[in-house]
């Protein structure tokens, strides 16, 4: 218990910290928004001073002192109040971000814990079987494909799952012809239409998972409490899973908290080809278009991801290896 | 032949077990090995590394794993060959049949299981106790090997070393083998801690009355131990004898090579090959006749290291818990040229003490000075001066050299680093350090990679080190604890003869009271950071007056104790 109340104030502390340098590093970069626009403007032709006011009251120029700044920023965070977007304008950035948000955490989400499970499941069997072809195929097939591009993966896929064979829809996250509601038909169509997005992710993370794990697992079947184990006739599954896996597993959940947490920024490039409407699809068109609101709300989000996702790594660390209680 | 294995227990044939590579021809580690194990009887295994002794442990409990692989022979267990058991009886075969403890034990348990779990696991294994009476037979278990019920919910992180080993054994108890194979079970504890456990040991193999195998490589423990003893070298069995002709009649050579290097530390005189005795009075005589600066050409040691009134406290590891003494108001001085031990059991601060006269850490009171330098203050800049002064030689000679340098470049940068020799210059002087440390031919050894040396060998190498900056004292920290018996000797005698003849004053940390008595003048008792007992080397282990000394005395492995048991 006090283990988890130490890290609950150890994530309150850096929630804080990040939500902070969110809020001062803009700051400290010379010029706004505001004076970008104003001096494209002036390139051609004389600004008038109402013209001035009005860019500055539209995006938003900071009045007040730092202090009351802060304060009224720390507000607007309460309200979920992130300012309203350049690109999607009048769209509110919360509102855009709160319609893109489902799909990258189900996309990416469910995809990046499916692929860690099965990665781990397989890196166990490979190196229970080393030696085998089920230790050889997983491990030259995952080190093979695990190097290619995910960019390059999903134009490949794109081209001859979509368009040379038409398998599969090619682009967006549901059809035109249904409306988003709670219906079979349209559960149905979302899922069809995720199947090549999420394929990509999982063909490109696979290979990493099933390797690490199964290095890991190799190392641990050389301790001495595996042979303990053995001596002691316990079965070979408890001695795989219960002895071997088990630790081998640990050193894996970093790399896995490291994952979870780039669920929300890390499938730009794949959102992007398959026109998914994801976090990764607002943050390209954020970044494109210069929508400063959009991406400072897409960075924090991005930023709080990474720990909640640390912190639920670290709370499963202790619940798995007693040693991290302390 | 039935009848034979009526009587015996265990009956090896020509086991042979051979270490496979692909590509390459199997290294052979067992050869041919043959013997037979009555029931009830407490058989020694010993060999140096390399002997094949744990192999051959391994195999006769069918835990050789690949690469290892059982070439030839049988291995009858009451009758049947378990060389040739499928994987599924031999598993349901291990309860009521052969169990073992493993090498270093202390890694023996699974860090993310209790204890309770490890016990629960092997009954859910082999369904021989019901889960209503699983608790209590646990309970039981730890009983007998002295533990108390409430390690049952330890983690074991949370366990001692010694507490470790005795779960361990309480562990393969619960299989209520037949058999029970012992594999160095005491090799990483503490000399008292491992006293106790081995007399645990003992105490069961009477009780329940099961065969036993007890690996090792310290012939003293063995000899004490044991009715039989089995000596193994080179992957053969070369002496195979009741414990007391062992002692008394030794037939073979290696076993009398064995045995030549155990002594007792209390005796008047003591030696063992290649260190002559110390006469019980030499030892003043030793310190006054020290060489003199010429002999030496001006690199005999010159300087006294004086510890005064030295504490180092380290501040409480959690919150809740005392801050930990390490060490606790010592003071002694190191003449020029003098070698003084510095003994005590695990945790006992002798580390600590060389690593706040080195500088490494500063004590918490008291002062420290060498020469010109106060080194419990030292600055940054003055770090290099002390070192060049005072060198370490450590205990694990297989960690201390960079596994991806040549001995050569090893050795080169001491020398550039603290003298002015260059280029050609500098390479003369590594090879001069070769020599003094008898690694001949020197140009062969300074191109080895320390992968190629031998632990006796990789130690010579950490010893030139120290001595390439011309140091004036060699702090050595358990420099053979590591090594082979056969080689220790060799170390040793090295370390004295380099003190003698260049004048340098040694710092013997040790827990081996013997090789203190071998090779020091001065000694200091340490328990728990103080000391409680210092003097002449001879005078304090012959007429030991604090207790503790004499009960690291008792826990001197001694073959010779074998006629009283």
């Amino acid at each position: 218990m006090n283990f988890v109340l130490k890290k609950v104030g150890l994530l309150l502390l850096t929630l804080w910290a990040a939500i902070t340098l969110n809020f001062l590093l803009p700051r400290l970069m010379p010029g706004s928004p505001a004076d970008a626009a104003i001096a494209k403007l002036a390139q051609s032709g004389p600004v008038s001073a109402s013209v001035q006011a009005a860019i500055k009251a539209q995006l938003g120029v900071p009045t007040g002192n730092i202090w009351e700044q802060y304060v009224s920023y720390l507000g607007n965070l309460a309200h979920f109040d992130f300012g309203v977007s350049f690109t999607f304008f009048p769209q509110s950035v919360s509102s855009l971000i709160s319609a893109a948000l489902p799909w990258t955490i189900v996309l990416v989400g469910v995809v990046t814990i499916v692929s860690f499970v099965c990665g781990t499941l397989l890196g166990v069997l490979a190196a229970w079987k080393r030696g085998t072809w089920l230790d050889t195929l997983p491990t030259v097939g995952g080190a093979f494909v695990s190097g290619f591009p995910y960019f390059w993966t999903a134009l490949l896929l794109l081209f001859f799952l979509g368009y040379v064979a038409g398998l599969f829809p090619r682009s967006g996250a549901y059809g035109a012809t249904v409306t988003p509601n709670f219906s079979i038909e349209f559960f149905g169509d979302a899922l069809y239409h995720s199947i090549l997005p999420a394929l990509t992710i999982l063909i490109t993370s696979l290979g990493g998972w099933v390797l690490g794990m199964r290095n890991n697992m190799i190392n641990t079947l050389g301790e001495d409490y595996v042979t303990f184990a053995e001596a002691n006739g316990l079965k070979p599954k408890t001695v795989a899973l219960r002895y071997a896996a088990r630790n081998a597993l640990l050193p894996n959940l970093t790399a896995f908290g490291l994952a979870l947490g780039a669920v929300v920024g890390g499938s730009l490039l794949v959102e992007r080809v398959f026109n998914y409407p994801g976090l990764g699809y607002l943050l390209y068109n954020a970044v494109t278009n210069q929508d400063y609101p959009l991406m400072q709300a897409l960075f924090l989000m991005i930023t709080v991801s990474v720990l909640l996702a640390n912190f639920i790594v670290d709370i499963l660390y202790g619940a798995l290896d007693p040693r991290t209680r302390r | 032949m039935s009848l034979l294995s009526v009587r015996n227990l265990l009956s090896v044939r020509d086991l042979s077990v051979g270490y496979e590579s692909p590509g390459a021809v199997a290294v052979p580690a067992v050869k041919g090995v043959s013997f037979e194990l009555a029931q009830g009887e407490f058989v020694g295994l010993v060999g140096e590394s390399g002997s094949g002794k744990s192999t051959l442990g391994l195999a006769i409990t069918r835990l050789a794993k690949a690469p290892a692989r059982i070439t030839g022979g049988s291995i009858l267990f009451d009758g049947t060959d378990i060389a040739a058991l499928s994987a599924e009886n031999l598993r349901s075969q291990r309860r009521g049949g052969f169990a073992m403890v493993p090498q270093s034990g202390m890694n023996s348990l699974n860090p993310v299981r209790t204890v309770r779990d490890h016990f629960y696991d092997i009954f859910r294994a082999h369904g021989h106790v019901s889960v209503h009476d699983r608790l209590t037979r646990a309970r039981e278990l730890v009983g007998k090997v002295e533990l108390p019920a409430t390690v049952l919910d330890r983690y074991p992180g949370e366990l001692s070393g010694g507490m470790r080993q005795r779960a361990t054994i309480a562990l393969a108890l619960s299989l209520e083998p037949r058999l029970m194979v012992f594999d160095e079970p005491t090799t990483a504890l503490d000399v008292l801690v491992q006293q106790a456990v081995m007399a645990t040991i003992r105490q069961l193999q009477k009780a329940e009355n099961f065969t036993a195998v007890l690996i090792s490589h310290d012939l003293g423990i063995v000899l004490e131990t044991t009715q039989r003893v089995m000596v193994m070298h080179d992957g053969a069995i070369v002496e195979d004898a009741p414990s007391r002709d062992i002692l008394l009649r030794p037939q073979h050579e290696y076993t009398r090579m064995l045995l030549s290097h155990y002594g007792d530390p209390r005796a008047d005189v003591v030696s063992v090959p290649g260190i002559e005795s110390r006469a019980p009075e030499a030892g003043s005589a030793a310190t006054a006749s020290r060489p003199t600066r010429s002999a030496r050409e001006g690199r005999a040691a010159l300087e006294t290291l004086v510890v005064d009134g030295v504490s180092k406290v380290y501040p409480r590891p959690r919150r809740g818990e005392q801050p930990v003494t390490a060490v606790n108001d010592v003071s002694f001085s190191l003449e020029p040229g003098q070698s003084m031990a510095l003994v005590g059991a695990s945790g006992s601060g002798k580390s600590t003490i060389a690593k706040l006269i080195t500088g490494v850490e500063r004590p918490t009171s008291g002062s420290i000075v060498f020469g010109d330098l106060r080194v419990d203050a030292i600055r940054r800049r003055d770090l290099k001066r002390l070192h060049r002064e005072v060198q370490m030689v450590f205990q694990d000679p297989y960690t201390a050299l960079n596994p991806l340098h040549s001995v050569e470049y090893i050795l080169t940068r001491p020398v550039l680093n603290y003298s002015t020799l260059r280029g050609a210059d500098a390479r003369r002087r590594v090879l001069e350090l070769l020599d003094t440390v008898g690694l001949t031919p020197v140009e062969q050894f300074a191109a080895k990679l320390p992968h190629q040396l031998s632990g006796g060998q990789r130690q010579r190498v950490v010893i030139a080190r120290a001595l390439a900056s011309d140091p004036q004292v060699i702090i050595a920290d358990e420099p053979v604890s590591m090594l082979d018996v056969s080689l220790r000797a060799g170390v040793l005698a090295l370390l004295e003869n380099l003190r003698q003849t260049f004048g340098v004053s040694m710092l013997y940390i040790t827990h081996d009271l013997l090789s203190a008595r071998l090779v020091t003048d001065q000694i200091m008792v340490l328990n728990r950071g103080s000391v409680v007992e210092s003097g002449e080397t001879s005078s304090v282990l012959r007429n030991p007056r604090d207790e503790y000394t004499i009960r690291l005395l008792d826990a001197v492995p001694n073959p010779g104790r074998a006629d009283v048991a």
